[in-house]
């Protein structure tokens, strides 16, 4: 059933790509202006934003020049001087470890260059990561400490705060921590206890408050807190709002439990932190009084666009470990290379690693674009699909070893076990998939709403294109944004994937239409709470965005002449392929009443489960008599 | 004699089918042309009571001043010293046997011994019934040619095997191969009592699970206990906590009802303790009661605490805090119009009910204990002391009249009392 569903799609699909190809090859327009629009957004509409994607973000050679300088030592550092399994195994970073980190200047990556920082790009950034990944606790405790910990001071500290905090985080006298986790309060910011009120001379603010799975909670000397402030509303309504304060450790009241005995990272130190009565200083708020909320969204969707990088990092690692292996290990006389069970897992590895450093370079060249452009969704996407790649990256390369793998002897069983907390920090993988969803469909359905006015206004042009439109769908059209064809962006090598590519964005944005218009409004049940078919639209998005990643640097790669380009093609080929037909199987599930759509029955199964709080079914050797 | 005493018996057999069977001479060659028909093979579905039962019972004491025992009676007298219970009732079946080789009597012999299986605590042993079937001789009753076939063979024997067959479906007991052999081997593959023991194999097995609201088969004894058991059943909440908050006084456990101090059980759930924290002290609540609760063959009473229903201009519209969610959008507000696309429910007229904080089984139903409960209660909700409380107990339910005679006349003049006492607590409540 599902098989004929899919037939269909592909049908319509290829039956919309035929015709219209002047049209809008005709109307591709020859957009001058700087910011690019949010890739993400434009896709939920049916749309290709080219700019900022095509041609494949590039650095100069003099960034090149230094990058490269900067890694060399760090990876040299990470070879031969680091012990991963030893600071597994205790727990803990040990000092020396830690000195030298901070001489190579890694505690202040993105610290500006006046502040005593490196003054990294996002790239710069994204490439230096590649390099610390080799030790998951200390690319964790280095994340907290800059990519959350001090990234509030960057965005909104005031110069003061920059020069009295930023030089000494910089150089890592000072480590810093991101406190906003509570033990009531993980994503519910509305649950946040913690308080800071404001002493009588209001010279100080009194926090008090617990909280809980911080980073460095035990090494930081500088913590971002964020508590409730009483706040007076522009009505003179007092309202409780979230404030961001800046808390030194030597402030008083600071204390914090022992670290926490986790399955991975088991170097970084997580623990809790307990304020109570800590006089902070006015003038260590952090941004606005009352805009703490705010803040910490910022802090947290700017965090995450690294992960990719280093994961692809850490599967490029996991290849050569095993290639070795496979190539030398031999049963039945053959070697373990040559079985195709094996070889799969090899390009599943290849596929990943590639698709996730194209996702992630691309959105930090995105980010690193002038105009400071929000990138969130995309930053989520490359979190959410590099998270889940290196979970099963690491479990089919200890597939791959059989029963050494699990030994721990090899490293593989600590890099899965150090893999699996990708999934869960800086937001689950569930909710950023939420965020993605919500977020593109909020566009969507903004820019649709506003057409609808217009229409409802009888502005002429709008009713034409809309009517017009419909009658070409009916018609069936062809699809073509413009990325084949002579003036193509793709290189003709990968046309069938960017063909693939056109079909789905055009079917989804035709897809999300038709949900905004049956989940739109709010009542009986607004779209927020479907959240099974949130987590479609995320995934449709995020292989997408993972299409649009790879093509765009395959194209570069053949036109530029990098060497193994072959190699880039076919991966970036398969990737598609396996991509679009994954899309178009939930791009069918999302019609309504799709025979391939599960979600009652799974909700069902469910309910009855959570009801019970077991598991129901009776055991198969129960019997009647 | 067996064929006097058979006679003796009849007399007092209400119903004119057993009448019909117990007036035959046990064991002798029988009239195979019946002028009625045994309806009892066919009326296995209808619901068990005493009366109905295939089970002919021995004739009511009252009635006849002189007690004449039942045929066979005498093997189930009790022996000096030993106890009624599984080994003792294999025993007198044996020794039936033993003294009886030809088996003379066997049908009343059964019957008895299905009078008697409850006392020995048997009832629901398939190996005891087997051991009945086994009585029975052995290929005599199975028809041999078209005709026997066609015309119930023995009936008196076959109506027996059923009856027996028909206790065992009454108290859940599932034939097992061993009783399959035995009709089989007794009335043979086209008899009634297989026909019933088929039908058993069907349906048991379907009905045996239908209560999605399983009750143990043993009922705890402990009055405690089974006001645990019945609010637990009762309340869907995995999470609510069974609280009790007095103990019956452990000289007078046996009848709760009359006990100095009865014992007073309450279950809430953490919701239902948010709701009542969230409760307007200005809306009194309700304690309401006895409401009645079947547990098997027991009948327990329970109270509620509860409200009334809010009136839709007072309920609170809750609200989508701007700050709440770190990572998402909480709502989008688009101003897309919902066709009836999705919206499959069925148009359902739902009446929406007042809220209910609380449930308690208590051992008396009187305003003092269920105010201990109330006590009881504030001490983890401690807004209930802020709220008046009203207590409405309806005097006695159709069923508590039904369960005691001898409860009624106290429970009249208790209602006269907390008539008197409601009022004033009214008139308190809403001063």
């Amino acid at each position: 059933m599902s098989g004929c569903g899919l037939f269909l799609r592909r049908a319509a699909a290829a039956r919309a790509r035929r015709a219209l190809v002047a049209l809008t090859a005709s109307r591709r327009p020859l957009r001058t202006s700087p910011q690019s629009r949010a890739f993400a957004k434009e896709l939920c509409l049916g749309k290709i934003e080219k700019n900022g994607v095509f041609p494949f973000p590039e650095v100069s050679q003099d960034e090149l020049n230094e990058i490269n300088q900067l890694v060399k030592p760090v990876e040299k550092f990470f070879l031969e001087e680091v012990d991963s399994r030893k600071i597994d195994r205790e727990g803990k970073i040990p000092d020396d470890t830690l000195e030298k980190l901070k001489s190579l200047g890694l505690f202040g990556m993105q610290v500006p260059e006046e502040y005593g920082g490196l003054g990294l790009s996002h790239t710069m950034y994204a490439r230096l990561g590649e390099a610390i990944s080799l030790d998951p606790s200390i690319t964790v405790t280095l994340a907290a400490h800059q990519a959350i910990g001090l990234k509030g001071i960057i965005l909104v500290g005031t110069e003061e705060q920059k020069a009295k905090y930023l030089p000494k985080l910089a150089s890592g006298e000072h480590i810093a921590a991101f406190c906003l986790t509570e033990p009531g309060s993980g994503s519910d910011a509305a649950s946040i206890q913690s308080r800071a009120t404001l002493s009588e001379d209001k010279k100080h603010y009194i926090l008090n408050g617990s909280k809980v799975w911080i980073s460095n909670g035990g090494l930081a000397s500088v913590f971002t807190v964020f508590a409730r402030t009483e706040v007076a509303d522009s009505d003179g309504s007092v309202k409780d709002k979230i404030t961001a304060f800046i808390v030194e450790r030597d402030f008083g009241g600071v204390t914090n439990g022992k670290p926490e005995d986790k399955l991975g990272i088991r170097g970084s130190n997580t623990c809790e932190v307990h304020f109570e009565n800590t006089k902070v200083p006015v003038e260590n708020v952090l941004g606005e009084v009352g805009g703490g909320f705010k803040l910490a969204m910022n802090i947290l969707n700017s965090g995450r666009f690294s992960m990719g990088s280093l994961s692809a990092a850490v599967i490029k690692k996991l290849i050569e470990l095993t290639a070795e292996y496979a190539c030398t290990r031999k049963q039945f006389n053959r070697k373990l290379s040559e079985f195709g069970l094996i070889q799969e897992k090899f390009a599943l590895m290849a596929q990943k690693a590639y698709v996730m450093e194209s996702m992630a370079y691309l959105t930090a060249g995105m980010l690193d674009q002038p105009g400071l452009p929000d990138c969130s969704i995309e930053a989520a996407m490359v979190k959410v699909f590099s998270s889940e790649g290196v979970w099963q990256c690491t479990s089919e390369a200890l597939q791959i070893l059989g029963g050494s793998g699990y030994m721990k002897d090899y490293p593989f069983e600590r890099m899965l076990r150090d893999a699996r907390i990708l999934l869960i920090f800086e937001g689950t993988n569930e909710i950023l998939r939420l965020f993605i969803a919500l977020t593109g469909l909020q566009h969507a359905g903004r820019t649709l709403t506003a057409k609808m006015n217009e229409l409802k206004r009888g502005n002429m042009s709008v009713v034409m294109e809309t009517v017009g439109r419909r009658l070409r769908d009916s018609l069936g059209q062809t699809v073509d944004m413009g990325l084949t064809g002579d003036l193509g962006l793709v290189h003709p090598s990968l046309e069938d994937s960017a063909i693939k590519l056109e079909q789905n964005v055009f079917l989804f944005g035709r897809t999300v239409e038709a949900l905004l218009r049956r989940f739109g409004k709010p009542c009986p049940q607004s779209i927020v709470d479907e959240q099974l078919v949130l987590k479609r639209v995320a995934n449709i998005l995020i292989n997408m965005y993972g299409m649009v990643a790879v093509l765009s640097r395959a194209s570069r790669s053949i036109r530029i002449g990098l060497r193994d380009h072959d190699h880039e093609i076919l991966l970036a080929n398969m990737f598609c392929v396996e991509a679009y037909f994954q899309n178009l199987f939930s791009l069918s599930q999302l019609d309504k009443d799709a025979p391939e759509n599960l979600d009652k029955q799974t909700k069902k199964i469910a309910q009855q489960i959570l009801e019970k709080r077991a598991y129901i079914c009776a055991h198969p050797l129960d019997r009647m008599s | 004699m067996s064929c006097v005493r058979a006679a003796l018996l009849a007399r007092g057999l209400p119903r004119g089918r057993a009448a019909i069977c117990s007036a035959i001479l046990p064991g002798a060659p029988f009239s195979q042309v019946s002028p009625l028909l045994p309806r009892g093979l066919h009326c296995s579905a209808t619901p068990y009571t005493s009366t109905k039962s295939l089970v002919p019972r021995p004739s009511e004491p009252e009635k006849k001043p002189g007690k004449v025992p039942a045929p066979h009676e005498e093997l189930f007298q009790r022996a000096p010293g030993s106890a009624r219970d599984k080994a003792s009732f294999v025993r007198a079946v044996q020794s039936f046997g033993q003294h009886n080789v030809r088996k003379r009597g066997h049908v009343d012999f059964i019957y008895l011994a299905l009078r008697k299986m409850r006392e020995y605590g048997v009832e629901r042993d398939l190996a005891a019934y087997n051991l009945l079937l086994d009585i029975f001789p052995k290929e005599v009753f199975r028809p041999r040619n078209i005709f026997q076939r066609i015309f119930i063979h023995y009936p008196r024997q076959q109506e027996c095997g059923v009856a027996v067959l028909e206790q065992m479906e009454n108290h859940g007991v599932m034939p097992n191969k061993e009783t399959e052999f035995l009709l089989l081997q007794i009335f043979g593959r086209r008899s009634h009592p297989m026909l019933k023991f088929v039908r058993m194999r069907l349906w048991l097995t379907r009905f045996q699970n239908v209560n999605p609201f399983p009750v143990p088969r043993e009922l705890p004894q402990d009055a405690v206990e089974l006001a645990t058991l019945g609010l637990r059943h009762m309340e869907p909440d995995l999470s609510a906590r069974v609280t009790v908050y007095q103990k019956p006084s452990p000289d007078d456990t046996r009848d709760p009802a009359d006990s100095i101090q009865p014992h007073i059980v309450g279950i809430q759930s953490p919701d239902q303790q948010d709701a009542l924290a969230r409760h307007n002290p200005a809306r009194p609540l309700f304690v309401e009661g006895p409401f009645s609760l079947w547990l098997r063959n027991k009948c327990v009473y329970y109270h509620i605490l509860r409200a009334d229903l809010l009136p839709p201009e007072e309920k609170e519209v809750q609200e989508i805090p701007e700050e709440w969610n770190l990572y998402y959008p909480m709502q989008l507000d688009l101003d897309y119009a919902r066709s009836g696309w999705d919206d499959y429910e069925f148009d359902i007229d739902e009446v929406e009910e007042g809220p209910v904080f609380a449930i308690c089984m208590a051992g008396a139903h009187d305003q003092e204990t269920l105010a201990r409960w109330i006590q009881g209660l504030q001490e983890t909700n401690p807004a209930l002391a802020r709220i008046p409380v009203v207590f409405r107990l309806a005097g006695s339910t159709g069923e508590l009249l039904a369960a005691s005679g001898l409860e009624d006349s106290r429970q009249s003049q208790r209602e006269g009392q907390e008539e008197d006492e409601r009022v004033q607590r009214q008139q308190q409540g809403q001063s």
